[in-house]
């Protein structure tokens, strides 16, 4: 790497130090730092629960990063398809009487296909133009999507009351069962995910198109078949941390806009492109936001700039993000 | 252009401007609303295109700069008493420092990025207005006093837009224009033909703040209550956008022309569609970006109906 | 701060750079002597693009020097070393494709010169290039040829003293590669000074009066075309070296 691109690294590296610590020192002016026992526990408390919550993040947050990487287009819809798997997940619970898990199994495929299908009609044409066609274009897509909901579902909150009880991690440290079920399905999820992409040959294809669409392209890679099914691949991610999202909080139509401005801070974090720095992104995002809402107070409001301030420091400091190239 | 085409337009802008001042007088109230509207979403739409349509830099968060103006204008009215018309400057140069201290460090991105973290810096500015409640009333908004007619805040509006019309029309017509395109069609080459593009940048991007500052300082005047979701709301970045896309990003007819066709479909959509109209406008978005990238003054281009550049 | 001799144009000093572990440009020197047409080649990954860059402002140098005018110009910008008077084309070319043509000779910036002049300066240019007709018409939709002249034209919009052109036989034909040549000599006619890099060896040979040769990031040698031609160091970058039998 050259120097400017280390440099910018461990700049990024202090800033990133900085901002963990600034809500304990918030937080001890405020009052609402305690050193005792008690408090710590339940700090590694909110801490692992945060990274559980991660998890989900750097879900769906891979199938932003993917269609970022392989198209270099922005999916301002993205939340939307996530509230979209929270409600197909609702509904599979209410109206099918489906276990939210067993839901994906019909989920995903057609998540996989909506996917495809908004690639095929309205993407393509987006692919090579301008940042602000796509940005265009997925928006009002996330419109049509949010306002299609509250005409079917009102803005009414939802929620899937589902493992209501808690997982004892250690003898001081207890999650929700919901959220441990949700990390274990993301786990599996992002692994296999992970896997197709490392050693099938479409993932391998996925992965080249990333890096040099004209290239893949030379060497015989289908690009138009792989954008299809980047984007299937991304939708099918989004619903999952829809449904996985569903079980632990509650939900409206209008919830997916906080999910995809996460998702763009996570990419931005993680690299353009890059999985592993998705997930990296997840759980730092995550575990950032609980502490925040912990020590801070207006914790809850607090959230939201945690995560805007995070991608605009990192966009200033390091486009490329932790694990990108400088410039990105 | 031909000083003759100068002249034409200006008389142009001169017959407008008097019928949008005379109109007002002989019409209810809701028209007057209308007017008011489609004259801010010219004035939006044509500072959006300076940054985002002569340089290229698709900002996707000056709701920023409407929504500082607005609360300049609320905050100085509302708890220091100041004169609705001192406030509007006051929040012009609010904006304007904002613009400087954002864009300085912000510009530096390329395309996609930049549009995230302007979008990142207008939700960031609703939070801070939302948690900073010793300045802001916080969620609860600030109420104005009512004025007795809406007659200053329509000619404030008009005023506004016809010196947006000028500008815009000056910058797009000089040869600092055609440098800020030339920073759009290729950084690299401009910089190398002598164009400080930090610079230019820069400059375009704080003139693009005014204008949308001044309009929400008035809009805050005309509405009597503002809070932050209201006036930090990203779908007025979206119709900036659009309209500039609708009519021909980095023209200065189509702002103009995107502005009023859009603004008054979405009144005529909403007024017969109440609940799906909103489907509707996502629809149309959709559409717009997907077929029509280069709107109506591109199609008409094309078409050799217009000629093309700006300058001749 | 070192002096020049009046009949060198740019001084280039002990120029390095070096990305990550690769040192491009490994400290080179040479001196473009004022009012000729000279050659800048080398083979393959001499260095001789980068050291095209590091002139022009678009990389910053590791260390060294390039004196112009008894200024040192190594550490400016692209657009600063513009207003210092050199002006560059590219090898393959960057006109404004949405921009007409005589907005991209407008676009030229530095010239201090009411409205009215500046047109009738790109009238003449544009003239001179043969491309009036296409005033009117979008930068993108010029033939490859054309945007090579148009490219040539804005970059004489300031008359600089100084001309770099990067590879301006790449890709273009001989009829046009012929007149771009003879605008080449009229720009030394009038006492300009041109440095070319090039891979065209028929375009170096024929028309620059000294040549200077790069391999592994240094000046390897210089000199006439056929001292050049017949240098040993010359032929054995570009073909290797001799195998005795």
């Amino acid at each position: 790497m050259e120097r400017s691109d280390v440099r910018s690294l461990y700049l990024l590296g202090a800033f990133l130090v900085c901002a963990y610590a600034l809500p304990f020192v918030i937080g001890l002016g405020a009052g609402t730092v305690r050193g005792d026992a008690a408090w710590l526990s339940y700090l590694a408390t909110v801490v692992v629960g945060g990274l559980m919550q991660g998890g989900v993040y750097a879900m769906f947050a891979v199938g932003l990063t993917m269609i970022f990487g392989v198209m270099r287009i922005i999916n301002a819809a993205h939340g939307e398809m996530v509230m979209m798997g929270a409600y197909f997940t609702w509904v599979a619970f209410f109206y099918l009487g489906v276990d939210p898990l067993l839901a994906l199994v019909f989920t995903l495929p057609l998540a996989f296909l909506f996917g495809m299908a908004v690639q095929k009609v309205l993407l393509n044409a987006a692919v090579g133009q301008p940042e602000l066609t796509a940005l265009l274009i997925t928006f009002g897509l996330g419109l049509v999507m949010i306002y299609t909901a509250e005409l079917i579902f009102t803005t009414d909150f939802r929620t899937i009351p589902y493992a209501p009880g808690t997982v004892q991690i250690t003898s001081t440290i207890a999650v929700g069962q919901n959220r441990v079920i949700s990390f274990a399905m993301a786990v599996v999820i992002t692994t296999t995910v992970f896997l197709f992409l490392k050693f099938s040959r479409l993932g391998k294809a996925v992965r080249a198109t990333a890096l040099n669409a004209e290239v893949a392209m030379v060497c015989g890679i289908d690009v138009r078949r792989i954008y299809l099914v980047t984007t299937g691949l991304a939708a099918a991610l989004a619903v999952a941390g829809g449904a996985l999202v569903s079980i632990q909080f509650g939900f409206n139509p209008e919830t997916g806009v906080l999910y995809t401005l996460q998702a763009f801070a996570i990419v931005v974090l993680g690299g353009r492109g890059h999985y592993v720095g998705a997930l990296i992104g997840g759980l730092m995002l995550a575990v950032l936001e609980n502490l925040v809402s912990l020590m801070v107070p207006n914790g809850t409001a607090m959230v939201e700039l945690a995560a805007y301030g995070l991608m605009i420091f990192v966009l200033l400091i390091r486009p490329g993000g932790l694990m990108g190239v400088k410039e990105g | 252009m031909a000083r003759r085409e100068h002249t034409r337009n200006l008389v142009l802008l001169v017959v407008v401007a008097l019928a949008l001042a005379l109109v007002p007088h002989g019409v209810s109230i809701y028209v007057r609303s209308f007017l008011l509207f489609t004259m801010m979403y010219v004035v939006l739409a044509l500072s959006w295109n300076i940054i985002s349509g002569f340089t290229g830099y698709t900002s996707f968060g000056h709701v920023a700069f409407y929504g500082v103006g607005a609360y300049a204008c609320a905050i100085l009215v509302a708890d220091y008493q100041w004169h609705w018309l001192a406030s509007l400057g006051a929040g012009a140069v609010v904006a304007a420092v904002m613009a400087v201290a954002i864009g300085y460090p912000v510009l530096r991105l390329k395309g996609p990025y930049f549009a995230i973290a302007m979008l990142g810096a207008a939700e960031g500015t609703r939070v801070i207005a939302t948690v900073w409640d010793s300045l802001t009333h916080g969620g609860l908004g600030i109420s104005l006093p009512s004025a007795d007619t809406s007659m200053p805040a329509h000619y404030a509006m008009l005023a506004l837009m016809l010196a947006t019309i000028v500008v815009a029309y000056t910058v797009g017509h000089s040869r600092f224009g055609i440098r800020l395109n030339a920073i759009r069609e290729d950084e690299g080459a401009a910089e190398a033909l002598g164009i400080d593009a930090t610079r230019y940048k820069l400059a375009a991007f704080t003139l693009s703040a005014i204008f949308p500052a001044v309009a929400g300082g008035i809009q805050a005047y005309k509405v009597l209550y503002i809070d932050p979701p209201s006036v930090f709301f990203v779908q007025i970045t979206i119709a900036m956008a659009l309209m500039s896309m609708l009519g021909g990003k980095g023209t200065v007819v189509g702002p103009i022309a995107g502005a009023v066709l859009l603004y008054t479909a979405q009144e005529l959509t909403w007024v017969n569609f109440p609940t799906a109209h909103l489907i509707a406008y996502g629809l149309f978005i959709i559409i717009v970006a997907r077929f029509m990238p280069r709107g109506l003054v591109g199609f008409a281009v094309d078409r050799g109906w217009i000629r093309k550049g700006m300058v001749h | 701060m070192g002096e020049s001799p009046d009949d060198i144009a740019l001084d280039v000093r002990d120029l390095r750079k070096a990305f990550g572990g690769v040192r491009a440009v490994d400290g080179c020197s040479f001196a473009v002597p004022r009012g000729k047409i000279s050659g800048l080649i080398g083979p393959n990954g001499s260095g001789k693009t980068t050291t095209f860059n590091l002139l022009t402002g678009v990389a910053q140098a590791d260390a060294g020097r390039v004196l112009y005018r008894g200024e040192d110009i190594a550490g400016l910008k692209p657009f600063q070393v513009f207003h210092r008077g050199i002006t560059r084309t590219f090898q393959i070319t960057r006109v404004f494709r949405e921009m007409t043509v005589f907005e991209n000779m407008l676009s030229v910036t530095g010239l201090n010169v009411p409205d009215h002049a500046a047109r009738a300066r790109a009238e003449e240019l544009l003239d001179l290039v043969n491309l009036t007709r296409l005033r009117g018409e979008y930068g993108g939709r010029l033939s490859y040829g054309q945007q090579k002249l148009l490219e040539f034209a804005r970059a004489l919009m300031t008359d600089p003293d100084l001309i770099l052109l990067d590879e301006p036989a790449a890709g273009v034909n001989r009829t046009l590669l012929q007149h771009l040549l003879d605008h080449i000599h009229r720009l030394q006619e009038q006492g300009k000074t041109v440095l070319i890099v090039e891979h065209d060896m028929n375009v170096i040979m024929n028309h620059c009066e000294r040549i200077f040769v790069m391999d592994y990031g240094v000046k390897i040698a210089e000199g006439p075309p056929a001292e050049i031609q017949r240098d040993e160091r010359v032929i054995e970058a570009y073909f290797g070296r001799r195998r005795q039998s």
